[in-house]
């Protein structure tokens, strides 16, 4: 290792060891396609010498839960349109700017573009907002007696605009026009003739004629979101400043069978379906449900139902908070006893002593509290492991930080070189993606219904949780202890195993989602491949 | 330069609003000394309970005109639900473009430069016609024109009497 750049490669390299072994296999897929190649077979050559034969291995099978995406970078996206622009541009003999505006109209499907506009071409332009007729390339004109319709400025060598519909308008007016519709109004891809009702689009050679060179900037920006937002394959990264869009095939429909999760360059790792975070195994559909329920106050009201009563004459809410079990309801003084809810009266002389079993006037009511409780309790308890595991998450970046500590105390204290610590970078970023999963296999969990389908996700879950808190306590051990060769091993092996354990996990879960072999006690997607209990 | 824009256009629509002057509707500045404030008339449409009415407002012009609308306001008795109970008159193309503050208009149906006096004017006399009742600036006529109809039809035709002073 001699120069800088063998360094930073190295570097690279290892962050491929230390997520997930899935990501090899997309990057695979990636590299093969157009883009991003340049950066992906530099990493790749070098991971290939450190951990080739894992890689090997890894990359012949492909898992259920995994997925073929590309990322894009804003180029790339500006290169597409151009693409298209200039293939259209020589079929049609069209100018680019047309062509630019009938591709945004077709939402970038050329070929249906092309088969509807050889049917019948001027019905095309029309509807695109181009007219038939051909002008010659847009300039500012000086029209003896001309008076801007805006303004009603008059004065001679008045500079003028019009696109081919003729409405003309003044410079300044045309342009503070065109500033409104871009900085107030963000739209680009649509601007129309400033004439009530022309339906002519302004094309992007007129607007740089017009406009300062900043606002040509923001145009071409709203143009390109516009592009992306138009392609139902395309999705912008949604991490913060990160300005690259990801393809992917999976189709909203299949939503409830997949769950697309895809990879940005920027490490950002999302759900193609929904944007949210990489919630593997759930489907979008659950995680909205669950996250819902986790949010609005239904749990409240349950909360209510089971820590409280009502007075069996004026339905009155009513909580314990000590004393005897005779009850005098404040509101309509109605007497009853807190254990059976009968009548105190009927309690005849065995007073603050309930003892008499399953009289009519109180079964009911118990029957409906103890369901009630149950609910709770079983909604708590998967949501009580959900909430420790994204704590853990949040905790994460607090995490990352102490590990880099450690890593240069480590060095300072054994002597290790910087290479031969990284395994507790390894070790962290394995812990941080295991409770990602883990914590959305609680949602999943809370969802099935019960049968041995459930109990072997349950088992593979179990194994994932206990053997990610073993690497957890390993991990947070001091540095004296880390030295120690044989730790050392514990944690690589520990690592591998909870990576191995979780891409177990998502495979199966996702193997099922694909097949429809979950039974979940909702119904999802519009097949009704589920039942409701 | 000897007149602002502002000037420049509203003499231009005065000329125009009194050569050609759609029916119903007669406009023009208070005095020639001030053309930011203008005076309109409108007649009650036809075959409505506004019938027979004559309705005078007045337009205020901001002086970046026409960039930014004027302001529109009934200065005589008005029951209806797009009119604030000052007489301000809330439609949509009196509304600058740009971020809508109610969140359901077009940038097509706000204020242009390219509208005018004429087209506001119209587009009142045809909301006096036709409320609507998804954005009402007077909450009990809309609820009263929503559910009492006959009721408001009376209520209005009582007022253009009194108005008329019959």
């Amino acid at each position: 290792m001699d120069s800088d750049e063998d360094f930073m490669s190295n570097l690279s390299s290892d962050e491929d060891l230390i997520q997930d072994d899935s990501d090899n296999v997309m990057e695979d897929l990636s590299g093969a396609e157009d883009f991003d190649d340049f950066d992906d077979f530099d990493e790749e050559d070098d991971s290939d010498e450190d951990i080739g034969l894992q890689k090997d291995i890894m990359s012949k099978k492909k898992y259920s839960n995994e997925i073929s995406f590309t990322v894009h970078r804003p180029e790339d996206i500006q290169k597409q349109q151009d693409d298209m622009i200039n293939e259209v541009n020589m079929i049609l003999e069209l100018r680019k700017e047309d062509a630019a505006i009938l591709l945004r109209h077709f939402r970038w499907d050329n070929q249906r573009l092309l088969e509807t506009y050889m049917e019948d071409p001027n019905r095309v332009l029309e509807a695109a907002g181009l007219g038939a007729n051909v002008v010659g390339p847009p300039k500012l004109e000086a029209i003896p007696g001309f008076v801007c319709d805006i303004c009603c400025e008059d004065k001679y060598g008045l500079q003028s605009f019009a696109i081919k519909c003729g409405h003309r308008y003044c410079v300044d007016c045309y342009r503070h026009y065109l500033t409104q519709k871009i900085k107030e109004e963000g739209e680009a891809a649509r601007i129309q003739c400033p004439a009530d009702g022309c339906p002519r689009i302004i094309d992007a050679r007129s607007l740089d004629l017009l406009v300062t060179s900043d606002l040509r900037d923001r145009y071409r920006e709203l143009l390109n979101r516009t592009y992306v937002e138009d392609r139902d394959q395309l999705k912008w990264c949604p991490a913060p400043d990160c300005i690259n869009a990801v393809h992917c095939g999976v189709k909203k429909k299949d939503l409830s069978r997949i769950v697309p999760i895809v990879e940005c360059t920027c490490k950002h790792r999302f759900c193609f379906g929904c944007i949210l975070a990489d919630h593997q195994p759930t489907p979008c559909e659950l995680v909205k449900l669950w996250l819902k329920k986790c949010a609005d106050d239904s749990e409240t009201a349950n909360w209510i139902s089971a820590h409280t009563k009502e007075c069996p004459k004026c339905n009155s809410t009513i909580e314990k908070n000590g004393g005897c079990n005779h009850m005098t309801c404040r509101k309509c003084r109605h007497e009853f006893c807190w254990m059976c809810m009968g009548l105190w009266s009927e309690h005849g002389t065995s007073w603050y002593n309930c003892n008499r079993y399953e009289e009519k006037s109180g079964t009911e009511a118990r029957d409906a509290q103890a369901k009630s409780r149950k609910s709770l309790e079983r909604y708590l308890h998967y949501y009580n492991r959900y909430a420790n595991h994204e704590q853990s998450a949040r905790l994460d970046k607090d995490i990352f930080q102490k590990t880099q500590k450690k890593m240069v105390n480590l060095q300072s204290a054994s002597g290790m070189s910087w290479i031969e610590v990284q395994y507790l970078n390894a070790a962290s970023q394995c812990l941080q993606t295991c409770r990602q999963t883990l914590k959305w296999t609680y949602a999943f969990a809370f969802y099935l219904a019960r049968n041995n389908r459930t109990e072997i996700f349950e088992d593979n879950q179990k194994d994932l949780e206990m053997a990610v808190e073993a690497l957890s306590e390993m991990f947070e051990k001091p540095v004296t202890e880390l030295a120690h060769s044989k730790l050392k091993v514990d944690i690589l092996d520990k690592t591998a195993y909870c990576n191995k354990r979780r891409i177990i996990l998502l495979d199966d879960t996702a193997e099922g989602l694909a097949n429809g072999l979950w039974e979940f006690q909702v119904e999802i997607g519009n097949n009704g491949q589920t039942s409701r209990q | 330069m000897a007149q602002s824009t502002a000037h420049r256009r509203l003499l231009q629509e005065y000329k125009s609003l009194t050569n050609n002057p759609p029916d119903g509707i007669t406009a023009g500045p208070v005095s020639e000394d001030d053309l930011l404030h203008w005076e309109a008339l409108i007649e009650g449409p036809e075959e409505t309970p506004f019938e027979g009415g004559i309705f005078p407002a007045e337009l205020k012009f901001p002086k970046d005109y026409p960039l930014s609308p004027p302001t529109m306001k009934f200065t005589g008795w008005i029951f209806h639900p797009n009119v604030y109970k000052n007489g301000s008159v809330c439609i949509s193309i009196l509304h600058p473009p740009g971020e809508d503050p109610n969140h359901y208009e077009h940038a097509s149906e706000r204020w242009s430069p390219i509208q005018s006096v004429e087209k506001i004017l119209i587009s009142v006399m045809s909301m006096l016609a036709e409320p609507n009742d998804e954005s009402p600036a007077n909450i009990d006529a809309a609820k009263m024109w929503r559910e009492r109809r006959d009721e408001y039809n009376d209520m209005v035709r009582q007022g253009v009497l009194k108005m008329l002073g019959l």
